[in-house]
């Protein structure tokens, strides 16, 4: 595979974690719990600190599958291996299409139990200094593994058979960070939790038919250029 | 079958204070307006609960939101959906 082809296939998978909301939500949560406790100031700190803790874990996660792949199976999965990826993300498709957001209008729940969600809330309301906020960032990121996990196989593979590693990882970690930093961005341009809430809410449907077609894509391009 | 643990909480004026100034701090609303939008909000809930013996949580958070909704829709939105964000 040539390196643009891997550099490509690193994008698409990025641009598809980064339609995940849970991360992003978190960091609303953040926002919306910070600000009501703390200076603007420290909240940002904050807020910087959980996304670096989202991104750690994406960092490490795909760097222990490259290391894997490189030193297990020698730089190549096997074809049943990519099958596996495929229908891991095929089933992600599904359940991104189905079962991802809760039913509610004025609710962007996620399919995550209820216990999960409330001690995400709870802790992110408690959250006071840098290191829990990037706990919290790590804890995030790792909640969604189910769903990441054959993404993190497939950016992993990419960056063994790439002879540009860094500058492939460099681009999947900014584009998985996109999401985040903008609404960064928002928060510190003058809007507030309740808008990013509210267009959250408008779009959802649409976060979930592009997420969702996203992995069905990223599916049918593995199993086409690694499985066939 | 679910059992659900019954608590009960004594009502405070200020205890509503602080949760409706949290909220709307949140909104980035501005400290003074905050302090005064949650005291009025704090003074409506006093003359609701003053004839009840008893409330649920629910129907104060109701109350609340409706008071709410007047002063500030955002503050009400964040007060409204706080546990559906993830």
């Amino acid at each position: 595979m040539s390196d643009l082809l891997s550099i490509a296939t690193i994008a698409l998978a990025g641009i598809v974690q980064a339609s995940l909301q849970l991360s992003l939500g978190g960091l609303v949560l953040l926002y919306h719990s910070s600000m009501g406790h703390h200076r603007r100031r420290k909240t940002r700190y904050l807020a910087k600190s959980y996304i670096w803790g989202a991104l750690v874990i994406s960092f490490l996660a795909v760097c222990a599958g490259a290391f894997l792949i490189e030193h297990t199976f020698q730089g190549v999965i096997a074809q049943e291996a990519v099958f596996v990826i495929s229908g891991m993300l095929l089933a992600s498709a599904i359940v991104m299409w189905l079962f991802y957001f809760r039913r509610g209008k004025q609710s962007t729940q996620t399919w995550l139990p209820k216990s999960l969600t409330r001690y995400i809330t709870r802790r992110a309301r408690a959250t006071g200094d840098n290191i829990e906020a990037f706990s919290l960032g790590m804890l995030s990121s790792f909640v969604e593994l189910p769903l990441t996990l054959a993404i993190y196989a497939v950016v992993a593979n990419c960056l063994v058979s790439t002879t540009q590693p860094f500058i492939a990882l460099g681009v999947y970690l900014v584009i998985i960070a996109v999401p985040m930093v903008a609404l960064k961005i928002r928060i510190k341009t003058g809007r507030n939790v309740a808008e990013v809430q509210r267009w959250r809410i408008r779009n959802k449907a649409f976060v979930r038919i592009i997420s969702g077609s996203g992995f069905a894509i990223l599916a049918a391009f593995i199993l086409t250029y690694w499985g066939l | 079958m679910a059992r659900h643990k019954k608590i009960t909480y004594e009502y405070s004026h200020d205890g509503v204070k602080q949760s409706v100034m949290r909220y709307a701090k949140g909104v980035r609303q501005p400290e003074g307006w905050a302090e005064q939008m949650a005291e009025r909000v704090a003074c409506v809930t006093d003359k609701w609960i003053a004839d009840k013996d008893i409330v649920t949580e629910d129907d104060l958070r109701k109350v609340i939101i409706k008071e709410l909704e007047r002063l500030n829709e955002d503050v009400a939105f964040a007060y409204r959906n706080h546990d559906k964000i993830i």
